[in-house]
């Protein structure tokens, strides 16, 4: 499964910076607890000035992962590295981080300005300046100026995260780690808030690891991206690529929309062959779904050794958008369940020989319908070769 | 690492930039905490396990031999264990049982300290539970004074209470003079099972009604107009949602009160004599004897009935610990009914007939041994009382007890205590809240104190420290005040604990992880986050420190054999055996400074979770 490193180039993939230098580095990381196990094998590498987020489902050990990198807990398994230096045994003080978290955990017996110059009591701020200068400078950097002497508790949910962030930012830490920064916002604040961290997050080129459970979060900011599942990583690549490439059923259906059918490749409609053909610009295979006989493009597809034939099962997907109603070119009839008035789109459910289907549409849709997708906007996830 | 980063100035910068001294001084601080641990493990161990430890050695070493021999007659003396003695000694259970039943059993001494706990225990829960009720349910004036007033019985000492009961319920008592004045003839109640039970209630009942008023205001209401709108009327709804979050903390407040009424002494030796003795008198008086064996093995015995219970109440504890935050208590009605309904005026007219009895209970001993302090003999007014205090402190010859170094020692002692107790507290209370195998072991070990009698820690200190130890050639002794003051500690500390831990318990804990992410020192979040934050906590486990040693009689006594180390305690029960009126005078002092130094105390912190 995709894990770092196994990309092959191509456009869409390209990863100009592959050979970065790597600020933090997990190595066969673990962490048990009492038998049950929170995170397993992960193997990360987090460059130097990247955004980087790890993203799941609850209980997929994002914020465990967090925590073994931040040194409030030590992984039962594996090593952890900060720019080569092996950090086990290091305690969170020493490790030069600044952590956000979901609740702010400002310090509510101190006011705005003590709380961005607590970590200031412990080292001196960087360039030389003085310590309130620096206070003053981070509260403007985070649009909070002249509150210093507020107490926390009089500014709003989205101000506290703000002041929040100045803090651990305030001794210049080398590492910044955000654990769910924005879950206690409303949406609209949320999308205005994770701009400013990531407008931010560019002018310091500070590296920053960045946990959430809200995948559209995750593709927003990041440049790279760690979905997480039952503890381990199942695909880091940049936001793109897992959307549009992802490398396992979890991943397609858990970052945004998408329909996912398993299938049968089948000899060509043609005849004879090896049931490859080309549809417009692709070369294409015929894949028996449930009775039905989809082509998928199996050109610019990352699969490994070799080309589908007959008798091979394949999983692939199709995002909502790119299964167009009224198609009757490569598609198949399915009854309308259930309709979402999304405002911009109506999101349809569909089903189709008990399986369900999502597609986006402008109005409602009635009755049966038939939807159909181009073979190339087929993505291939897995194929299990026939022996 | 980064070396584009800003970070990169900072990066190694703490261990290039301290010079030396601040090196060091980063040292102790980062091994504060553990450097706090080891010495509250020192002082328990010292005044404390080790004692203990040589009164268990003691019960089980006969003439250099190890033997259950005493244990043995122990159980098998009626004289201890009643009709229980011949089960022991291998009769029957059935005839055990059947003599049991019958009238005439006979309970034993061990039999007779459970029964009278266990009737306090009662009287105690009965006597709480409505007080919970009015402060829990009722809004009225001076409702927030009368909840904080409810500790000052707890902390009242308990050598001053029986004064107060002798000046109420003795022959010549208040009762006494209220029920002639209207033509009644004098009640004898003193050396009654009655009184005892009574002046334990006194001392526990608030204590029930403290945890059970916790537990009641932490009812989110949600939950009771949930139960109502799924069409349970007002009485199911208490009994199904109300009641099941209520019981756990009355529970808690029995257990405590079993075991603090189990292992009494100064009330039972002032009220009871003894002809009423418990255990612990029985020990003291053993002890007094030179009959060091038999006394620690009743020790034992006793040792092993308390933290039997107080295990129980440990384990119950931790599992029904309810920490409610932000929950919507339920709404207080006004105390004045709004109308003139049975339902209305029923609970009311309760809580009046409450107000009279408790008044009874609670008021009349103070009220009564102020009122003995300035009544004559012939039944004037007079303050003959106090002018003896300042003849005394004038002439007093050395050997006799004078007011003036008791009331200093009683404050030195306190104030010494307090600032042991409260770092002994905090680790103590640090080390628990933590998550880790073995925790409740350690909040087990470090609880202790609560549970074993006093007697049997003095006894230990006397036979061991106080005498001296052998250790490698060099002779330990610990003398009287630093014994007596490292004692008080150590019964005060597990109040410390005990107001400070909940309030660490219901931190966030990424406040801590926060600082600690900033570059603070584990120690050094304790002292800028954690403590700041729980402060009226620490303020009010300083207030019962101070308190608890003030009041504390039955380590002290056995402590302060010199003619210097006595306290207020002491000396109310030094001018007991002479007359009333001394000692109730002496009793009105240390009311006073105990009552004025808990309030200012107490005054300087603030609301907190805990006792």
């Amino acid at each position: 499964m995709g894990s770092e490193g196994d990309s092959p180039t191509r456009g869409l993939d390209s990863d100009p910076d592959a050979d970065a230098p790597v600020a933090v580095e997990l190595e066969g990381v673990g962490k048990r607890y009492d038998g049950t196990v929170a995170v397993e094998d992960v193997d990360l590498r987090i460059r130097e000035g990247e955004f980087f987020t790890l993203v799941g489902p609850s209980g997929c050990g994002k914020t465990t992962t967090l925590r073994l990198i931040a040194g409030f807990e030590e992984p039962t398994e594996g090593r952890i590295h900060f720019g080569g230096r092996d950090v086990s045994g290091v305690p969170p003080e020493a490790r030069n981080v600044g952590v956000v978290f979901q609740n702010y955990a400002l310090f509510p017996h101190m006011t705005v300005g003590e709380n961005v110059g607590y970590g200031l009591r412990f080292a001196d701020p960087p360039g030389g300046v003085g310590r309130e200068e620096r206070v003053r400078d981070l509260l403007e950097l985070v649009d909070l100026p002249g509150t210093a002497n507020r107490d926390p508790e009089s500014l709003s949910g989205g101000q506290q995260q703000r002041v929040a962030m100045a803090r651990a930012l305030a001794p210049g830490p080398d590492l910044l780690l955000l654990d769910e920064p924005m879950s206690a916002l409303d949406a609209r604040l949320r999308e205005r808030l994770r701009l400013q961290v990531r407008e931010i997050q560019r002018e310091l080129g500070i590296t920053t690891v960045y946990v959430t459970h809200d995948q559209e979060e995750a593709l927003s900011v990041s440049d790279r991206v760690a979905v997480m599942r039952g503890g381990t990583p199942e695909q880091v690549a940049p936001p793109r690529s897992v959307y549009r490439r992802p490398a396992s059923r979890f991943v397609a259906e858990f970052v945004g929309d998408n329909n996912v059918f398993e299938g049968v490749v089948v000899a060509g409609d043609g005849g004879g062959d090896t049931g490859i053909g080309t549809d417009s610009t692709a070369r294409t295979v015929p894949v028996d779904v449930g009775g039905e006989t989809l082509r998928v493009a199996v050109d610019g597809q990352e699969i490994v050794d070799g080309t589908p034939s007959p008798g091979d099962r394949v999983t692939f997907c199709v995002r909502p958008q790119h299964l167009r109603v009224g198609r009757a070119d490569n598609g198949l009839r399915a009854e309308v369940e259930s309709a979402e008035f999304l405002g911009e789109t109506t999101r349809v459910h569909l089903g189709w020989g008990g399986r369900e289907l999502v597609v986006r549409t402008e109005d409602p849709l009635d009755g049966t319908v038939l939807v159909g997708f181009a073979p190339e906007d087929a993505h291939v996830i897995e194929t299990t070769f026939d022996e | 690492m980064s070396d584009g980063s800003r970070g990169r100035e900072v990066a190694d910068a703490p261990e290039e930039r301290r010079d030396p001294p601040n090196r060091l001084l980063d040292l102790l601080e980062r091994r504060a905490l553990t450097g706090l641990a080891a010495a509250t493990v020192a002082i328990l161990v010292l005044v404390f396990y080790y004692p203990v430890g040589t009164v268990v050695v003691e019960s089980v070493l006969v003439d250099g031999a190890v033997t259950l021999g005493v244990f043995a007659d122990l159980l098998r003396d009626p004289f201890y264990f009643g009709e229980l003695a011949r089960l022991f000694a291998g009769e029957s259970p059935l005839a055990v049982a059947r003599s049991l039943l019958s009238p005439d059993r006979r309970l034993g001494i061990v039999g007779f300290t459970a029964y009278q706990a266990a009737l306090s225990t009662i009287a105690s829960v009965a006597l709480g539970l409505p007080a919970a009720y009015l402060l829990a349910r009722f809004e009225f004036p001076g409702r927030r004074t009368l909840r904080s007033l409810t500790i000052v019985p707890f902390v009242l000492p308990s050598i001053m209470v029986a004064v107060g009961y002798v000046a109420t319920f003795g022959r010549n008592g208040t009762l006494n003079a209220v029920l002639g004045a209207v033509g009644l003839g004098p009640v004898e109640l003193m050396f009654t099972l009655e009184a005892i039970v009574i002046a334990h209630a006194f001392y526990n009942a608030p204590l029930v009604a403290r945890v059970t008023t916790a537990a009641w205001e932490a009812v989110d209401a949600g939950a009771v107009e949930t139960a109502r709108s799924l069409g349970a009327g007002p009485v199911r709804a208490f009994l199904h949602v109300v009641a099941p979050q209520v019981y756990p903390a009355v529970l808690v407040g029995a257990a405590l009160t079993f075991v603090f009424t189990f292992g009494t002494f100064p009330i039972v030796l002032a009220l009871g004599g003894f002809e009423l003795a418990t255990v612990e008198v029985f020990v003291y008086r053993l002890a007094r004897d030179l009959n060091y064996a038999e006394a620690a093995a009743l020790a034992v015995v006793e040792l092993v009935i308390s933290l039997s219970v107080l295990g129980a109440y440990l384990r119950y504890e931790a599992r029904h610990t309810v920490t409610s935050r932000g929950v919507r208590p339920l709404p207080r009605r006004p105390l004045l009914p709004s109308a003139p309904t049975a339902r209305e005026l029923l609970p009311r007219l309760g809580l009046g007939v409450y107000g009279v009895v408790a008044a009874i209970v609670f008021l009349a001993p103070i009220a009564s041994m102020v009122l003995a302090s300035v009544t004559g003999g012939d039944g004037g007014l007079t303050l003959e009382h106090y002018r003896f205090l300042l003849e005394r402190q004038r002439t007093g010859a050395t050997f006799q007890v004078r007011p003036w170094p008791a009331v200093r020692n009683s404050l030195v002692f306190a104030a010494a205590s307090a600032l042991v107790a409260l770092p002994m507290g905090v680790v103590v209370a640090v080390i628990t809240t933590r998550e880790y195998r073995g925790r409740k072991l350690v909040d087990a070990v470090a609880m202790a104190p609560f549970a074993v009698s006093g007697i049997l820690v003095g006894l230990g200190l006397l036979r061991g420290l106080v005498f001296g130890v052998e250790v490698a050639g060099w002779r330990i002794a610990v003398a009287g005040s630093a014994a007596i003051v490292a004692a008080h500690a150590v019964a005060g500390y597990p109040f410390v604990v005990r107001t400070v831990a909940p309030g660490l318990e219901s931190l966030d804990r990424s406040l801590v992880e926060s600082a600690r992410a900033l570059g603070a020192s584990r120690a050094r979040v304790l002292r800028d986050v954690e403590l700041p934050l729980v402060w009226p906590g620490v303020v009010a486990g300083a207030a019962f420190a101070v308190a608890i040693s003030m009041g504390e009689f039955t380590a002290t006594v056995v402590l302060a054999t010199g003619a210097d180390a006595y306290t207020m305690p002491i000396a109310i029960e030094r001018f007991i055996g002479r007359r009333l009126g001394p000692a109730t005078a002496m009793g009105v002092v240390l009311l006073v400074v105990t009552g004025v130094s808990f309030v200012v105390i107490e005054r300087l912190g603030g609301e907190y979770d805990g006792i």
